[in-house]
């Protein structure tokens, strides 16, 4: 049985509805990030989880019970803010077992737990030390901190990284990672990184409008997208989607035609009109290859590859090339494509065929 | 070489003279005045010409009776109406700031004291209060109790006086508190209930510690006004019944302006501005210790 699930939840502010039904369920253990571009309702279905927004209709359960119309602290859950959410008041240890005291821990306990929290996470030198006096990496690793000594039912982070710079993401992103694994502990993590989302995450969960648009593991996303929107937001740099038509066994973009491989060719048959996509780092040698030409209007060179960015029959176009890949700006080139990493979308529906 | 900015050059006292001058010649001038005023025995009636006299009006002062009632009167006014104007104004606040039903409506209506003449608030106390015609007086005897004499007994006067303060200023409390409350950052709070910290607690332990900057200033500034409390007093009460309700400001007046004696007027104001200066500086230091355990 699930841990945490999510049947026919919808949240309406007013006459906008923002989630449209919503079902979804995480298993123990399980380490599900939320993702999609902003205003997607990733945040508002982890504030419903945490009980911080009423649920409009629908039913919430934790670890089978139902939590619907409960208080956000009869759910068990703790939350990891965007912005830290620390007791500016408190020192680091007051910071961290506030919750603790409030609830009647016995000090000994308190200690020990916080000691082991300060261990953890690296904060054992600044137990003292208000939060304004602590680097943004270090905050969140308080409110890291004051999640974990709860031991709750799951942990539910709001884009917790998205206030620290590149690097300390990334080194907090492992962090994180690795602390779940330790714990085993169900979490929910939302953010609108999807290289977040893909290092982290067991499941990922995209969402776009209310809507969730994929549940699948990260591998499963990138190769088998259900949707163009998937496709676009998976990856980066993102999916080159170009207008084709499939006619005897090849596709043809505007006078170009490229032969497809054998498992799509049986699969797809003749179609007509369909969209056709192919990620940048799949502009490469293999056995079922093609090859595309195209006029690059910037290259920017990236030390482990090189990126061409162009225009073809009027949509972007950007190819990942070897660095030593011969072509300058302006000039026709004609880059190989790996047809066996070619996707085809419906071009009204978006479904991928 | 390149010249370090010439110390010496004139034209930088040409841009700080005139400043100077302003407040040299609208603050420091009056208060230097007035001063020198304090040391000397000047009477308008009948007109002496003034004269030299030391720390005599000083010595006055300390040893009259009516300067210790009048300052004592003063403290119990002011300490006992702010107490009531922090507590009921941050309770209004906190009241509003969890949008109460007609919370806009409140607003304005609680505000509304604040904006009044303190000269009208004390008149209209003054027909509320009135022994045999005012409406609280009909109400006690509605009840079958006996009329109240709450303006010429003394601990009733200055009940009545406290009552007054506090329903003029509480709004001022209120409104400054609730910018505080609005400011602080919701998501501290939300952390507090996803932790199951019940709401008494997130009061104690999160807001009122985080307004602590705040309520010190506010309680700061509203003890710092209160010590100046004079047209309440002298609507409602005149001081009376006998000195009973005379505040320090009341009493600088009925000396300065009924007595023209204006060598002890000044001496007064100095003696005034001398308590309030220490007293300020003692609750000052007092909640700058508090506020060192929690900022």
């Amino acid at each position: 049985m699930s841990h945490i699930r999510f049947a026919q939840v919808t949240k309406a502010f007013g006459e906008v509805t923002v989630i449209p039904p919503l079902d979804l369920a995480i298993e123990q253990g399980e380490f599900m990030v939320l993702v999609g571009p902003s205003g997607c309702g990733k945040t508002t279905t982890l504030r419903m989880l945490a009980g911080l927004e009423a649920v409009t209709s629908g039913t919430i359960a934790i670890a089978g019970r139902d939590v619907t119309h409960a208080r956000p602290g009869e759910r068990d859950c703790a939350m990891v803010f965007q912005n830290y959410a620390l007791y500016p008041h408190m020192s680091v240890r007051d910071n961290i077992a506030y919750a603790m005291r409030v609830h009647g821990v016995d000090r000994a306990t308190i200690d020990r737990k916080v000691a082991d929290a300060a261990e953890l996470l690296g904060l054992t030198g600044f137990l003292d030390r208000k939060p304004k006096n602590l680097s943004g990496g270090q905050r969140q690793r308080v409110a890291i901190g004051r999640a974990l000594v709860r031991d709750p039912q799951a942990f539910l982070f709001d884009e917790p990284l998205s206030n620290l710079d590149a690097k300390l993401r990334v080194e907090m992103r492992t962090e994180i990672k690795l602390l779940q694994r330790r714990l085993g502990t169900t979490t929910v993590y939302v953010t609108h990184d999807q290289v977040e989302a893909m290092t982290m995450a067991d499941r990922v969960v995209v969402m776009n409008g209310g809507i969730i648009e994929q549940a699948a593991d990260p591998i499963t996303l990138y190769e088998q997208p259900a949707n163009r929107f998937v496709a676009n937001f998976i990856g980066s740099p993102a999916m080159n989607f170009l207008d084709a038509t499939i006619d005897g066994g090849s596709v043809h973009l505007g006078d170009q035609t490229l032969e497809l491989a054998p498992q799509d060719e049986t699969r797809l048959g003749n179609r007509g009109a369909v969209t056709f996509g192919i990620r940048p780092e799949h502009m490469r040698h293999s056995a079922h290859q093609a090859e595309l030409t195209f006029r690059p209007d910037v290259i920017e060179p990236l030390g482990a590859h090189t990126l061409l960015i162009g225009h073809l029959n009027g949509a972007a176009l950007i190819a990942q090339v070897d660095p030593r890949f011969p072509v300058s700006v302006g000039e026709n080139c004609t880059v190989p494509v790996d047809m066996t990493q070619a996707h085809f979308f419906d071009p009204q529906t978006g479904a991928r065929l | 070489m390149q010249a370090a900015p010439n110390r010496g050059d004139a034209v930088k006292y040409a841009f700080i003279w005139p400043a100077f001058l302003i407040v040299l010649v609208v603050t420091l001038f009056p208060l230097i005045y007035a001063l020198t005023v304090s040391f000397q025995a000047v009477r308008v009636v009948p007109p002496l010409p003034p004269r030299f006299v030391g720390f005599e009006n000083y010595e006055t002062i300390l040893s009259s009776a009516r300067f210790w009632g009048s300052m004592w009167t003063t403290t119990i006014i002011v300490v006992v109406s702010v107490v009531f104007q922090y507590v009921l104004g941050f309770a209004l606040a906190l009241a509003l700031h969890h949008n109460v039903r007609g919370a806009d409506l409140y607003r304005v209506t609680f505000l509304l004291p604040m904006f009044l003449a303190p000269v009208c608030v004390a008149l209209i106390a003054r027909m509320i209060f009135h022994p045999y015609l005012g409406p609280v007086n009909d109400a006690l005897d509605a009840m079958g109790f006996d009329y109240v004499p709450f303006l010429t007994e003394a601990w009733l006067a200055i009940g009545v006086l406290i009552v007054v303060e506090t329903w003029q200023w509480t709004p001022f409390v209120m409104l400054l508190m609730l910018a505080g409350l609005q400011s602080l950052p919701e998501e501290v709070f939300e952390a507090a209930r996803v932790d199951n910290v019940p709401a008494w607690r997130r009061f104690v332990d999160i807001t009122f510690p985080m307004l602590l900057p705040l309520s010190v200033a506010v309680i700061f500034i509203r003890l710092i006004e209160g010590f100046k409390v004079i047209d309440t007093v002298f609507v409602l009460t005149g001081g009376g019944p006998g000195t009973a309700t005379e505040t320090l400001t009341l009493f600088a007046y009925n000396e300065g302006f009924k007595k023209f004696n204006l060598g002890l007027t000044s001496a007064l104001s100095f003696t005034f501005l001398i308590v309030v200066i220490v007293s300020g500086t003692v609750y000052l230091l007092l909640a700058q210790r508090l506020l060192r355990r929690y900022a």
